[in-house]
């Protein structure tokens, strides 16, 4: 009986542990295209290429060029949020991957954590395509350990043949009439950092007092977001559940071309604006042929190929120069430089002010 | 002990038994010791768990929003645990009572969804219950609303995909209970004058309650965890248990207050398992 007991207890309990694994980030692996086999690129003496980098973000048909033209292996992992990716860094042996993908926060993270190494200048000769607006950041000053990939902003997404009224701010998205018709961000620091700056306040506030207005703030919005979701905003927006949105400006874009009713408003306060960018892990195994492949994505038709599958801000101005109007005229992928330097990157904070934020997340999602 | 005893007498027992309890021990026992250990750790300023002894990961259980959101998630539990109670009881009668190719038909009909992603699933019930989807398209089209309902983003469609999904985990156990049932008994109970009534609250309920009290478990614990539904079809307005516990290994970066929630929910399973027993309930129903 007792021991009956016990295998029914373990048994209940692998349903229960089941079912939290069902979504997590999983790592995916796929083959970087060519079935060449390791052993013969390694004969060659080329060595191969570990990417670690977002999903649905590097286009397949770019990194199968890079193999064609250098004959280096690549094989690529995917995540789907920084913290993620970190962990997953952290938990690997040093060196497993070559390459990572993180955010301006997350680089300067990394940055501080001793986990990346100082990319090789003397290599990026490609560096001079990218416009002088994305280079030599606070977080990554001189660029000495990243260089800049995609970027955006968490614009607003406004359905115009629902929304009649002129939608200029953040503030505007509190107005207790648009009530269960957001489709906001699934990101505390979005969210969150959204309602400071309706506020006029910075994204990185420390100070409590501040933090306590951010929180009034934020639960105005419980009754106006009528969904969470990070991962496809742009579906809620296009099926008519939600006729305002505060997503990333790529998604935006999208969805404007599903439906063109849709606009994007880059809010009057300045806008959340991020940028995404090319690293190399310390202890890499590869790191002559991560240098060589950051270069090769700095190249203007390399850009352009990435920017011809992905609607996101193009840091590259001369694949900027080659991708001719439809992406210059669209602000929502070209998004003005106007609006990225009035913007603001989110900052890493320390652990106190970031149990705060979760918790006003946490009240604000309950 | 002698060579010739232990082949004859150790040795069976650990190849029979061996490989099972190697299998419970690396894939059940140990993870669980690790979450239980690392529920008490703390964090440093970089997120890394540091093996520091701490109860503030359980002190912080008790926060006021929390305490909401268990509340909460018990509740849209309980709904779906009698949502699929009262559509899958009449439904596993059906299976255990008909003919042998319609009984084929009818199980295959709760199997093969089973066997396809829930996640696919959860994600055809947005499309079809959206501001654009079929259904509000139908009801349109039938002059029967104007305006599109709004089916989704709300606890109703949390219960509704929890319940659906967990159906099968209702109607197999329930199946199990009422084949075992004795066709005779049923005559007995009409030839002496019971009505269907009768007859279902003194002879069927009595001897299927195991398969019911199973059911009910196998359908609420999933139901406190399954975050991906609240997210989906909830919208992430409604938060499960699960969610809170998902946050922490995810954009909270806090491993030790999310090991703290899942031990609550081991917890509350084993709490559940207990009471099951001690209600005379079977543990072979269960799965076992």
């Amino acid at each position: 009986m007792k021991k009956k007991q016990m295998i029914g207890a373990l048994l209940a309990l692998s349903v229960l542990l089941g079912s939290m694994t069902a979504c997590g980030g999983k790592i995916s692996t796929t083959g970087g295209g060519s079935a060449s086999t390791g052993g013969t690129s390694a004969a060659a003496g080329k060595g191969g290429l570990n990417l670690y980098v977002w999903t649905e973000y590097v286009p397949d048909s770019v990194i199968q060029n890079f193999e064609k033209q250098t004959g280096i292996q690549v094989n690529v992992s995917t995540y789907s949020t920084n913290e993620d990716m970190l962990a997953k860094v952290k938990s690997e042996s040093e060196g497993a991957f070559d390459i990572v993908q993180p955010s301006d926060y997350m680089v300067e993270q990394m940055i501080k954590q001793g986990m990346l190494q100082k990319l090789d200048q003397s290599k990026l000769t490609n560096l001079k395509n990218i416009s002088s607006v994305f280079l030599d950041q606070s977080y990554d000053p001189g660029n000495q350990y990243s260089v800049p990939y995609l970027g955006g902003v968490a614009g607003i997404a406004v359905n115009t043949s629902k929304i009649k009224d002129q939608i200029t701010s953040y503030a505007d998205l509190f107005n207790p009439k648009y009530k269960k018709s957001i489709v906001a961000l699934d990101d505390y620091r979005a969210v969150l950092g959204m309602a400071a700056r309706s506020l006029g306040m910075s994204m990185n506030e420390t100070d409590g007092a501040k933090i306590a207005q951010i929180r009034t703030q934020a639960l105005k919005l419980k009754d106006n977001i009528k969904l969470y979701d990070s991962d496809s905003p742009k579906s809620a927006l296009i099926a008519g559940d939600c006729s305002l949105g505060f997503c990333w400006s790529g998604e935006i874009a999208l969805a404007i071309k599903e439906n063109p009713a849709i606009k994007i408003v880059f809010p009057k306060e300045g806008a959340y604006v991020f940028f995404d960018n090319w690293c190399i892990t310390k202890g890499a195994k590869n790191a002559a042929n991560a240098n060589k492949f950051i270069n090769y994505m700095m190249d203007a038709q390399t850009a352009k190929a990435v920017s011809d599958e992905f609607a996101y801000l193009q840091p590259n101005k001369a694949a900027v120069e080659l991708l001719g109007g439809s992406y210059k005229n669209n602000p929502a992928e070209n998004v003005p430089e106007d609006v990225i330097q009035k913007g603001e990157h989110v900052k890493n904070l320390d652990t106190a002010t970031l149990a705060k934020y979760n918790a006003i997340w946490t009240e604000l999602k309950k | 002990m002698s060579k010739h005893k232990f082949r004859a007498s150790t040795l069976p027992v650990l190849a029979t038994v061996g490989p099972v309890s190697l299998w419970l021990a690396f894939f059940v026992a140990i993870p669980l010791l690790y979450v239980l250990v690392m529920s008490f750790c703390s964090i440093d300023e970089n997120y890394n768990v540091v093996f520091q002894f701490t109860l503030a990961n359980y002190r912080n259980l008790l926060d006021v929003n929390y305490l909401q959101i268990y509340v909460q998630s018990i509740l849209i539990a309980f709904f779906a645990t009698a949502f699929c109670l009262v559509l899958g009881y009449p439904f596993a009668f059906l299976i255990s009572r008909t003919f042998q190719s319609r009984k084929t038909i009818l199980y295959m009909m709760v199997i093969i969804p089973f066997w396809t992603n829930s996640l696919i699933r959860i994600y055809g019930w947005r499309t079809f219950l959206g501001a654009s989807g079929w259904l509000n398209r139908a009801l349109t089209a039938l002059h029967l609303i104007d305006s599109p309902v709004e089916f989704l983003f709300n606890r109703g469609a949390t219960v509704l995909g929890m319940a659906y999904v967990l159906f099968p985990f209702m109607v197999l156990p329930l199946y199990t209970a009422i084949e075992k049932l004795d066709q005779s008994q049923l005559e007995v109970s009409a030839d002496l004058g019971a009505r269907g009534g009768a007859t279902f609250f003194n002879v069927v309920l009595p001897q299927t309650v195991s398969g019911v009290f199973s059911g009910c478990i196998m359908v609420f614990i999933p139901s406190l965890g399954y975050f991906y539904v609240a997210d989906i079809l909830g919208g992430g307005n409604s938060d499960v248990i699960g969610n809170l516990i998902e946050r922490q290994f995810q954009s909270g970066n806090n491993w030790p207050l999310g090991a703290a929630l899942s031990i609550i929910l081991i917890a509350v399973t084993l709490l559940l398992v207990k009471l099951y027993q001690k209600c005379g309930g079977d543990m072979q129903s269960l799965g076992v």
